[in-house]
């Protein structure tokens, strides 16, 4: 199935964005976790810190579905 | 003068009177604002030697050349002084109204000398510019003094409080405005509590005359159509920084048990979620901005009064909600309001309070000393009883009221070991045993620890945890990078998040001010800065400066127990081989001490000068000093 992963900043260098400025396809197979995704595309474990999907806060242990487009939040300090 | 107020205002508290200059063109781009007028400024005028709660300290007000602008985002305003906590360079910055209202009154600059006859506030409305008697303000909380005021003087005020804490020098002492945004390190409430300064009340109504105001304006309508839709803006304004709890818990970073730990295992019953869910009354925003990441919440704990406050952000939960060990999110919530009523920085107060609380566990500090109570991990109740004790600087309050640095030296017995700090001031929330570039971050940083100067936490994680090369450079560009927007005195977030670049900032710089600027020059002021502000750390504390730049203990030895972590920790030979990296990357000597050569390149050899005649300055560099100074960590593409 194939899903769209969107971020910016320092992950827009890493994701190398092929729809728009911001935004890859992805195709996997089965109903995978965002983990396990982000493991596959080979970026390191801590340069996202949630999810964001449909407006709402995702853990990486979500599994999108067909067609989702699935915002990664990259760590920030502060506050 | 295009993009400034175009007035610098000299009070001198001891006397009342008050000195109106133009604001020097020259002065204003050389230190730009804010963190930068502050440096030269202390430099400059107060003498080495002088109590930091003493009459001849500086208080200082400072907006920055980006205060006021639209472009995302002109909201800060910056403190400045020498500081209690580290007796050095202090400058501390808050969001919110107050530094734009400054400005729109047409003051760039505030320099506060002496100390008032009787506790006072500074009223400003517009060209109108008094001491009043503070009267029965004095002894308010910060937040009651706001509302206080607002409805004294007006809504359309802009005010800054301090809270008893300020009033009683507390070192961790904050400034707050805006119900909630603080000015929160370095102890800079303290000294304008030293000063019998109470609150700032200001309202401006001028105009902020523009240099290129069309091409300004374009520019901002460009930015605000293009990060309205960035794919990270929905989730900022949604959730802040609270939701990076989690994140940091599992990467083994989240303080626990005063450090003790790094993983928090009822993490889930503190972090954002947590907090939207049971405490969110709104969102809040600073002036101009249209991310409104700022949460306003209601904090409910059967017993007591409800609350309301901004907050809890990630800091406050990791050095209040992790450090103290709490298991409630309506604790840590209820705990932010305390601190920031009573003036205490929540990071510092939490770190301290976490320290008192393992001094208590090891029985350096009994019931005896508490007033009967005790201090156990996660209890509200012994919480808020010690808080008022520091406050109040009551019994062995006293000794916790100079943080843990000077609480530890006070209660001897090795103490000093756990007491997460570095040159007196408390780490901000992320423990360093396997992020050794943070270490370095907090132990070079020049106001003490604090990760707005350097945040290093993903590049430990892209060039590598358990190593340390290749750090020292980009701890050294971060250094110059971060603080820039605490001397333009504008918001950190649309970069790092949003994709707006430091040179669109810098663009903005030149349609307001008619400068032709590029970002290297503002890197070379920050790199001054950085430098200047060494130097005056020297000549005020003594040398070499490797001796300042050391680590606790804990961070240095202590594997850490458990957690995704477990048995991490940096190693003295790892850390001091990370000092020599970082020397030798900035131009200076082994030991730490600034050259000549690396004074002068940034034009304050008056510093090479005067470091010299104390017999600190460093000694040259064979082969001379690196060209550039830092190193930009481009991150992988897949």
């Amino acid at each position: 199935m194939v899903i769209y992963l969107r971020s910016g900043g320092k992950l827009r260098e890493r994701l190398k964005p092929d729809v728009d400025q911001y935004t890859r396809r992805v195709e996997v197979e089965g109903t995978p976790s965002l983990n396990e995704i982000l493991a596959d595309l080979g970026i390191p474990d801590g340069l996202v810190a949630f999810a964001f999907a449909e407006g709402t806060f995702r853990r990486l242990d979500y599994r999108p579905s067909e067609g989702e487009i699935v915002t990664l939040q990259p760590p920030v300090s502060g506050g | 003068m295009d993009g400034f107020g175009g007035t610098t205002l000299r009070i001198n508290l001891s006397t009342e009177e008050i000195e109106r200059t133009p604001t020097d063109p020259e002065f204003a781009r050389s230190w730009m604002g804010a963190r930068g007028f502050v440096s030269k400024i202390l430099y400059d005028e107060v003498p080495r030697d002088a109590d930091p709660l003493g009459v001849d300290n500086r208080f200082i007000i400072s907006t920055g050349v980006m205060t006021g602008a639209f472009t995302p985002v002109g909201s800060k305003v910056g403190f400045g002084c020498i500081s209690p906590a580290t007796n050095g360079h202090a400058d501390s910055s808050m969001g919110g109204h107050l530094g734009p209202e400054l400005k729109y009154a047409g003051y760039d600059l505030i320099i506060c000398e002496g100390i008032a006859a009787h506790p006072s506030y500074l009223y400003i409305d517009d060209d109108t510019v008094e001491l009043r008697p503070a009267g029965d303000y004095w002894g308010m909380g910060s937040l009651e003094l706001e509302e206080r005021m607002k409805n004294d003087l007006g809504e359309d005020f802009q005010i800054a409080t301090i809270g008893p804490s300020g009033e009683n020098g507390i070192v961790f002492s904050c400034i707050t405005h805006d119900f909630g945004r603080q000015a929160g390190r370095c102890g800079v409430g303290a000294v304008m509590g030293s000063k019998r300064l109470k609150a700032i009340a200001v309202r401006g109504t001028k105009s902020l005359p523009v240099h290129d105001l069309k091409s300004h304006w374009k520019l901002t309508y460009d930015i605000i159509q293009r990060t309205k839709t960035h794919p990270n803006m929905a989730p900022w304004q949604k959730y802040g920084t609270a939701f990076f709890v989690g994140w940091s818990n599992e990467r083994g970073c989240f303080p626990t048990k005063n450090f003790q730990e790094t993983y928090h295992k009822d993490w889930e019953k503190i972090d954002g979620e947590r907090l939207v869910e049971d405490c969110l009354v709104s969102d809040k925003a600073c002036f101009g901005c249209w991310m409104n990441c700022g949460k306003y919440t209601r904090a409910r704990i059967p017993g007591k009064p409800d609350t309301y406050q901004e907050g809890p952000e990630y800091e406050t939960i990791a050095l209040v909600g992790g450090s103290c060990a709490f298991t409630d999110i309506n604790h840590v919530a209820y705990a932010n309001h305390l601190l920031d009523n009573i003036g205490m920085d929540t990071m510092s107060g939490g770190s301290t309070v976490a320290f008192a609380m393992e001094c208590y566990q090891r029985g350096f500090i009994t019931k005896d000393d508490l007033e009967g109570h005790e201090l156990r991990w996660g209890n509200i109740d012994d919480f808020e009883h010690f808080v008022r004790m520091i406050a109040a600087r009551r019994g062995i309050g006293d000794v916790f009221a100079r943080g843990t640095k000077g609480a530890a030296e006070a209660i001897g017995q090795g103490t000093i070991k756990f007491a997460s700090q570095a040159k007196g001031m408390e780490f901000s929330g992320y423990d360093t045993r396997w992020y050794p570039a943070q270490l370095l971050s907090y132990c070079t940083c020049d106001i003490g620890a604090h990760h707005s100067k350097s945040w290093t936490i993903t590049t430990d994680i892209e060039l590598g945890r358990d190593t340390i090369e290749g750090k020292a450079a980009v701890v050294i560009y971060l250094q110059h990078i971060r603080p820039l927007f605490d001397t333009w005195s504008c918001c950190r977030l649309f970069w790092g998040e949003l994709d707006v670049t430091p040179e669109e900032h810098v663009e903005t710089i030149n349609y307001m001010t008619g400068w032709d600027i590029t970002l290297d020059d503002c890197m070379q002021v920050s790199e001054r800065v950085w430098n200047l502000n060494r130097a005056h750390f020297m000549e005020r504390n003594g040398g070499p400066g490797r001796s300042h730049d050391g680590a606790p203990a804990r961070h240095l030895e202590e594997p850490i127990p458990d957690g995704p972590a477990k048995g991490k920790v940096v190693g003295r030979e790892n850390f001091e081989a990370m000092l020599d990296d970082y020397y030798a990357n900035r131009g200076w000597d082994k030991d730490g001490n600034p050259t000549r050569e690396i004074l002068e390149e940034l034009g304050i050899g008056y510093a090479a000068d005067n470091l010299e005649k104390i017999g600190l300055l460093g000694k040259p560099i064979p082969g001379g000093i690196p060209k550039v100074r830092g190193k930009k960590l481009k991150p992988k593409a897949m």
